[in-house]
C-alpha cells in the first residue's frame, strides 16, 4: 500500500512536470504561429532545462536557495491533491481547503529568494505577484465555496465523481456563473497575459526571476510549469468533469489550455493596478452572483 | 542542424543544450541593434533556432555586441559579461567592435574589443544583415561542437591581464576582481618596466 502511494506520488510529480513543461513549449509554439512565425520545437523548454543545469549558477545567500525549494515543494504538493485522471495521491485529506492553502506557497517561496537577491526588479516583480494573488484568491474562495455548497463536500475527489454521475459542473444551471468567474480570473492564476505583468520582461528585466541564472532558473521554470498545470487542473477537475482516465484528462487540460494560449498570443498585459481593480470588479461580482444563486437553490 | 539526433544528447547534454538554447543578450547601443527586432520578430525568426531574447546578464548566454562600443558603455558590458553564468559566448556585431570601423579615430570610442573581453566571433559588414546574425549562430554551433568557443576559458586564464586592459581604459574599477589577480606577477612586471 505504501509503496503504492510512492509510486502514485512519483508518478503524478514527473508527469506533471513534463505536462507543465510540454504545455509552455506547446505556447511558445502557438504564439509564433499565430504571430506568422516558425517558431522553435516544442522540445524548447526541455532543452533549455538541459542548458540550465548545465551552467554555474550564482547564489545570493542561503535564503535565496532555500525559498525556491520551498516554493517548488508547494507547488509539488498542490499537485499532490489534484486529482490526475482517476489518480489522486492525497485524496483521504483536507481537499480543496488545502488546496487553497497551499497555492499560497509558491508565491510565498519566491518572495524569499527573490526578495534575498536585493535587486529592486525583483521586489517590484514579488510584490506585484503578491497583489496579483490578493487580486484572485478573492474570487477563487468564493467560486470554491459555492461548488463546496452545492456539492455538499470539501473533496475535489468527490466533486470529479459526482460530475462524472451528473455531468460538467459548468452545463449545470446554478454553476455557471461561477464558472464564469473561473474562466476570467483563470490567465491571472497562471501568470499569463493579460495579467502578465509580473515578469514583465520589457519594464522590469523578468521580474523575480531576475537574479536567477543557471539552475536557479530552471528550478524557477519548473515552479512556472507546474502553475500552469495547477491553474488548467483545477479548472478540469472542478468544472469540466475531471476525466475518467488519465488520457481523456489530459485532452481536457490541453483543449483548455489552447483556448487561453490564443487570448495569451494576442493580448497586451494590463498595469497592475488595473489587473487588480479588473480582478475584484468583474470576477468577484461574477463569483458573488453565482454563491449567491447556489445559496438559494440548494437551500 | 543535429538538434533532433538522441544519440548526441545522451553523449555531451551539456554541449547539445547551450547550442540549441542560446539566449542572448545585447544592448541597445550601436546603430547595429536596429538589425535585431527584425532579427527576433517575424520576419526572421531567431527562436527557431533556439535564440531568444532575454532581460538581465543572469539568464543569457550569448552576448551580441551591437555596434560600437564607447568607453561609457565598455564598463557596462565588462559588469554585464562577469555576470553572465558559464560557459558564455561573446559576438561582435558589424566592424566597429573588430578595429574601430568609421569610429577609428574617435577619442571616446575603443577601437578593439577583444582587449576587454574575449570576443569568440565576430561578424563583419556595416551594416551586417539579419541573415549575418545567423551565419554567426550556426557558425557559433560548430565552435562549441568542436570545443572551441573558449573565449569564457581565456577570460579566466588571462584575468590579469584582460584586468589591466580595462584600468587602463576606465581608470580604476569600482567593482572587486572576478578572478584572483596575479600580485606577484603584477610586481615582477612593474620592476621589469622599471
Amino acid at each position: 500500500m505504501v509503496i503504492v502511494l510512492v509510486l502514485q506520488i512519483l508518478f503524478v510529480t514527473l508527469l506533471s512536470c513534463l505536462v507543465g513543461l510540454f504545455l509552455i513549449g506547446l505556447s511558445r509554439k502557438m504564439t509564433a504561429r499565430i504571430h506568422w512565425r516558425y517558431g522553435p520545437p516544442l522540445s524548447q523548454p526541455f532543452i533549455d532545462i538541459v542548458k540550465w543545469f548545465s551552467q554555474t549558477a550564482v547564489s545570493h545567500g542561503k535564503l535565496f536557495d532555500a525559498g525556491m525549494i520551498f516554493s517548488l515543494t508547494g507547488s509539488v504538493v498542490v499537485v499532490l491533491f489534484l486529482p490526475f485522471g482517476g489518480i489522486c495521491p492525497l485524496r483521504g485529506s483536507g481537499g480543496l481547503l488545502v488546496i487553497l492553502y497551499l497555492m499560497l506557497i509558491a508565491p510565498l517561496g519566491i518572495a524569499l529568494s527573490a526578495g534575498e537577491a536585493a535587486n529592486p526588479y525583483a521586489s517590484i516583480g514579488v510584490s506585484r505577484k503578491l497583489q496579483l494573488a490578493f487580486g484572485y484568491e478573492l474570487s477563487l474562495l468564493m467560486i470554491l465555496l459555492s461548488l463546496m455548497t452545492y456539492y455538499r463536500t470539501v473533496s475535489i475527489v468527490d466533486i470529479v465523481e459526482a460530475q462524472i454521475q451528473s455531468g460538467w459542473s459548468l452545463v449545470q444551471l446554478p454553476l455557471v456563473v461561477s464558472g464564469l468567474a473561473y474562466l476570467l480570473i483563470m490567465p491571472a492564476i497562471m501568470g499569463i497575459r493579460p495579467f502578465e505583468m509580473i515578469q514583465a520582461p520589457q519594464e522590469i528585466s523578468s521580474g523575480p526571476m531576475a537574479e536567477y541564472g543557471g539552475k536557479f532558473l530552471a528550478f524557477a521554470t519548473l515552479q512556472h510549469a507546474l502553475n500552469i498545470y495547477i491553474g488548467l487542473s483545477l479548472f478540469v477537475n472542478l468544472f469540466l468533469g475531471g476525466g475518467s482516465n488519465a488520457g481523456y484528462f489530459l485532452i481536457k487540460l490541453l483543449l483548455a489550455f489552447m483556448v487561453f494560449q490564443v487570448i495569451h498570443a494576442v493580448w497586451p498585459r494590463f498595469r497592475i493596478e488595473q489587473a487588480v481593480r479588473c480582478l475584484w470588479r468583474w470576477p468577484a461580482l461574477l463569483a458573488f452572483i453565482g454563491l449567491i444563486i447556489v445559496w438559494v437553490t440548494t437551500s | 542542424m543535429d538538434r533532433n539526433n538522441i544519440g548526441k544528447w545522451f553523449k555531451s547534454p551539456g554541449n547539445m543544450g547551450q547550442k540549441y538554447s542560446l539566449h542572448a543578450l545585447y544592448f541597445c547601443t550601436g546603430c547595429g541593434i536596429i538589425e535585431i527586432p527584425p532579427t527576433i520578430t517575424t520576419r526572421w525568426d531567431a527562436e527557431r533556432f533556439g535564440v531568444i531574447p532575454v532581460a538581465t546578464p543572469r539568464q543569457a548566454n550569448l552576448f551580441l555586441i551591437t555596434g560600437y562600443v564607447s568607453v561609457k558603455t565598455l564598463r557596462y558590458i565588462i559588469r554585464s559579461y562577469e555576470q553572465m553564468p558559464e560557459p558564455k559566448y561573446t559576438v561582435g556585431f558589424g566592424s566597429c567592435p573588430i578595429n574601430g570601423g568609421m569610429y577609428w579615430d574617435s577619442y571616446n570610442t575603443i577601437k578593439h574589443l577583444d582587449k576587454y573581453i574575449p570576443v569568440d566571433g565576430w561578424i563583419a559588414g556595416c551594416m551586417p544583415r539579419p541573415e549575418a546574425v545567423f551565419v554567426a549562430v550556426t557558425h557559433l554551433w560548430t565552435l562549441i561542437d568542436k570545443g572551441m568557443a573558449t573565449g569564457y576559458l581565456k577570460y579566466r586564464e588571462h584575468y590579469t591581464k584582460y584586468r589591466r586592459n580595462q584600468e587602463k581604459v576606465l581608470g580604476k574599477l569600482e567593482w572587486p576582481p572576478l578572478f584572483s589577480i596575479e600580485e606577484e606577477n603584477e610586481k615582477s612586471r612593474e620592476k621589469v618596466a622599471v
